[in-house]
């Protein structure tokens, strides 16, 4: 029965999974696995408020072609799924029109100076005169003939504009088309870029981006690499363990049991993570082929034929190994955690399936086909000259690090998206930048909202409109006291002096009195400027467009997202988890190998300094230093203890350099592929695994 | 009625070709008077020019930007008037263009056997209320506004500039 046991398990696996496997979802949204829950929930928020679902098209040029094109863009984007709102004008909706003109005493300017009748008079008689000699036409406004209200235009003025249509500063004329997708939803947004690309195909001079293209294009991207990535690491892992093992029964049950414990490991994740990633996945399952060296070392010394339960030296490397990841699964970022806990499940599988299922399968003992030499211990340089010049490595590295705090530089390098995002940047006059504001009340949200507006010389929100209680109740109170009835019957007195058309100005300042109650209008008709109110429990919230966010920071009901700024905070967030966990890592491990190795402590200790060391040094003197390569570097740590340990406390030297050698190869395959990957993450994994690899070859051939 | 009206346009774009003079006459609601002037009007691929020889005044409009010039000296216009006066070429320029499917956008279309009727659909409405358009011997000969607060725009287009 247990000869079968390794298929029996591998059976019980799949079969689970084949359930499950509707509960079962991957993830391919790179950026999600970066963030802090705080910016999840904060972006949760601005993705309520519409932030993000925004989609820009851009028309290059102004002439009349521009034109023509914008007009029938608008109708077909119009035909779209998931588009709400379509806004290439500045001219306002009918529904505000209809507001601005209930509202239009409280919310416009008014120049409350008394002025006399002589001054009344002189202004009259320049419109009058203005109908004859103007050669443009000019009309009179028969409501305010002497203009003392204005509706406040500075603001609205900051969305660039040619004549009525919006602008991209001089590119073209834009299109703001505000959808239902956001980054995140996958489907949704395969949809509408395929059918926007299928409009689009008919335009020259017509570029087009949103958030959501990245998920899109990058996704399908990531998706197609990961694959190739896992077919190729696969052909170059089983061509490898077969020419290393050269035993077909060894070399299938091996194939099961890593199988069994990739299934394990993936199964578990997925139930236990909302999201977890196809990444995490890619990278846990190579990460799995790790453990072939507990395998390599047991087949070596000859362990499935001896009566052992256990071997020590596997069993110290496993273990701490597995407390390395398991402390690195408490990190408070998802990549990082969901790699970790993928490790720590499969390579206990892998143990549990290779220290104790293995004997039972009747394996046939490893001959050494030819007698290896082995390089003189004498010429061989002495440990301590690794671990000086190890120190000074890290010392040189110290001193050229420089981390990327860029998140969006680990994703796959979309030049042709960053090219038009960077485009549509550069040409913006608006250098307006979007902060939510939150407040428990909506009459509190407004003025929050005009503080924010004071504090900020340029803004574009709800107070570009709304007033909000107590600047409304002042602004009535300001017109109740002004004399519109007898400022009425003097333009009317005057107006005949002059020869205007008797009765034209009869209902001049009637709109003034009575005025419109103090309410807060319904602000779901600004949502075709690209204004939302979302509100959740507790407190209400907005999106504010402004041009002071480091001032705005003062104010307590003001959050930034700007993405670039919260992925910096979250790289040197996730930069400080790293190096506390690191530190707890390295300790625990030192503390490990003083117990196991004892005497030859800095012997066993340069197998993981000097891949460190050296890997680092290269990886400071080429270019800036990402998140990616410190948690490799992580891994790295983790991979040179187990060989520290079993170089030093080994019987059979030349048994046990074989073991690393071959799971140095083992580890290369299943690592080194990953340089050929696009996605910036993969490809620093690759890099550092490689650089690793290279170092800890170098111990084994020439230290001692 | 498409077809009558497409057969209409063709020839507002023939009559509209190139450079023509044209007078204007202006009526005022409000002053009850009217006053005509005299110009000379260029249609071109990213806008319009109006000349005013006998003020020696000019207005130009290139790609949504209005430059006013009273002999050859720039006059700053304020943003609302300045506003109005580019609504209104851009009527001049739709019409000029006769693109059927932007006028059918914007305006609903009355055709009869001496006049052509337009009623603005969209935020227009707000300021014009009807435009007329006269043909004489298959051209158009002019073009009337009539607008919301009850002042009139005539054109009379005169002759075509070689």
């Amino acid at each position: 029965m247990m000869k079968y046991a390794n298929y029996i398990i591998l059976f019980f696996l799949l079969s689970v999974g084949i359930l499950l496997k509707d509960h079962i979802h991957i993830s391919t949204n790179l950026l999600s696995l970066f963030a802090t829950k705080e910016s999840i929930e904060k972006f949760n928020i601005a993705n309520n408020l519409g932030y993000s679902k925004e989609m820009l098209v851009v028309v290059k040029g102004f002439d009349k072609d521009s034109k023509k094109k914008v007009r029938e863009l608008r109708k077909k984007l119009q035909t779209l799924p998931y588009v709400k709102f379509i806004y290439s004008s500045v001219v306002p909706s009918a529904q505000i029109q209809e507001y601005y003109q209930h509202s239009y005493p409280l919310i416009a300017l008014f120049d409350d100076t008394n002025m006399s009748r002589e001054d009344l008079h002189a202004q009259l008689q320049k419109l009058y005169d203005a109908q004859a000699t103007n050669v443009f036409y000019s009309s009179i406004n028969k409501n305010d003939p002497l203009a003392l209200f204005e509706l406040q235009k500075r603001k609205q003025s900051s969305l660039s504009h040619k004549g009525d249509l919006l602008t991209l500063g001089e590119y073209g004329y834009l299109i703001r088309v505000t959808t239902d997708v956001s980054a995140s939803q996958m489907k949704e947004a395969k949809e509408l870029y395929t059918d926007l690309k299928a409009i689009l195909v008919e335009y020259d001079d017509v570029l087009a981006f949103a958030p959501f293209f990245y998920t899109v294009e990058n996704s399908s991207k990531i998706q197609a690499d990961v694959q190739w990535i896992v077919a190729l690491s696969s052909l170059v892992l089983l061509l490898l363990y077969y020419l290393l093992i050269k035993n077909i029964k060894l070399l299938w049950h091996t194939l099961f049991a890593l199988s069994s414990s990739m299934l394990f490991a993936s199964l578990l994740c997925t139930l236990f993570f909302e999201n977890f990633h196809l990444l995490s996945l890619a990278f846990g399952m190579s990460l799995t082929a790790v453990s072939i060296d507990y395998l390599l070392h047991y087949h070596f010394h000859h362990f499935y034929q001896s009566r052992k339960r256990i071997d020590k030296n596997v069993l110290l490397g496993y273990l701490t190994t597995l407390v390395a990841f398991a402390l690195f699964s408490f990190i408070p970022i998802p990549l990082i955690a969901q790699i970790s806990f993928f490790a720590l499940l499969s390579l206990s599988c892998a143990f549990f399936l290779f220290t104790f299922i293995f004997p039972k399968l009747d394996i046939k003992k490893y001959e050494h086909s030819t007698q290896r030499s082995y390089r003189k211990e004498r010429k061989k340089v002495p440990a301590f000259v690794f671990s000086l010049f190890s120190l000074v490595l890290l010392v040189y590295s110290a001193l050229h690090f420089k981390l990327d705090t860029n998140l969006r530089n680990l994703d796959y390098y979309n030049v042709n998206l960053q090219d038009t995002e960077k485009l549509l940047k550069e040409h913006s006059s608006s250098k307006l930048s979007a902060v939510i504001v939150d407040a428990k009340t909506k009459d509190e949200l407004l003025s929050n909202l005009h503080q924010v507006d004071e504090f900020s010389a340029e803004s574009f929100s709800f107070a570009t409109f709304v007033l909000d209680q107590e600047s409304c109740l002042k602004k009535k109170n300001q017109l109740q006291r002004y004399d519109f009835k007898n400022l009425g019957t003097m333009v009317n007195e005057e107006a005949d002096k002059i020869g205007f058309k008797q009765g034209y100005f009869k209902d001049a300042y009637h709109f003034a009195t009575p005025l419109p109650e103090c309410e807060i209008p319904d602000l779901k008709i600004f949502e075709s400027f690209g204004l939302f109110l979302y509100h959740d429990a507790q407190n209400y919230y907005t999106i504010a467009f402004v041009n002071e966010v480091q001032k705005l920071k003062e104010l307590p009901f003001v959050k930034s997202i700007d993405l670039k700024e919260s992925f910096d905070r979250s790289t040197q967030e996730m930069y400080d988890h790293l190096v506390f966990f690191g530190s707890l890592v390295l300790l625990f491990i030192f503390i490990m190998l003083f117990l196991s190795v004892r005497g030859r402590i800095f012997y066993a200790l340069n197998y993981i300094l000097f891949p460190l060391a050296l890997t680092l040094a290269i990886l400071v003197s080429l270019d800036s230093v990402n998140i990616m390569h410190l948690f490799s570097l992580i891994i790295l740590v983790a991979i040179g203890i187990d060989y520290g340990i079993y170089m030093s406390n080994s019987q059979k030297p030349s048994n046990t350099i074989l073991a690393v050698k071959y799971s140095l190869l083992s580890t290369f395959a299943a690592f080194g592929v990953l340089i050929f990957s696009t996605i910036v993450a993969l490809n620093s994994i690759g890099i550092v695994i490689t650089l690793g690899c290279g170092a800890i070859f170098i111990l084994i051939k020439v230290m001692r | 009625m498409i077809r009558t009206l497409l057969v209409f346009l063709l020839l507002v774009r023939c009559a509209f070709a190139d450079t023509y003079h044209f007078t204007e006459i202006r009526y005022s609601d409000a002053t009850e008077l009217s006053t005509q002037l005299e110009g000379e009007i260029d249609f071109h691929e990213h806008g319009l020019d109006i000349k005013y020889p006998k003020s020696a005044r000019e207005l130009k409009y290139k790609n949504n930007t209005l430059v006013y010039l009273e002999e050859n000296k720039e006059i700053a216009l304020e943003e609302v008037q300045a506003s109005q006066i580019m609504q209104y070429f851009d009527v001049l320029i739709l019409l000029h263009n006769g693109d059927e499917s932007e006028l059918q956008e914007i305006f609903e279309i009355h055709n009869s056997a001496e006049k052509t009727l337009l009623k603005p659909k969209g935020t227009l409405k707000y300021y014009i209320d009807t435009i007329e358009l006269f043909q004489e011997q298959k051209r158009l000969k002019r073009v009337k506004l009539f607008l919301k607060n009850n002042d009139e725009i005539s054109i009379d287009i005169d002759d075509e500039i070689r």
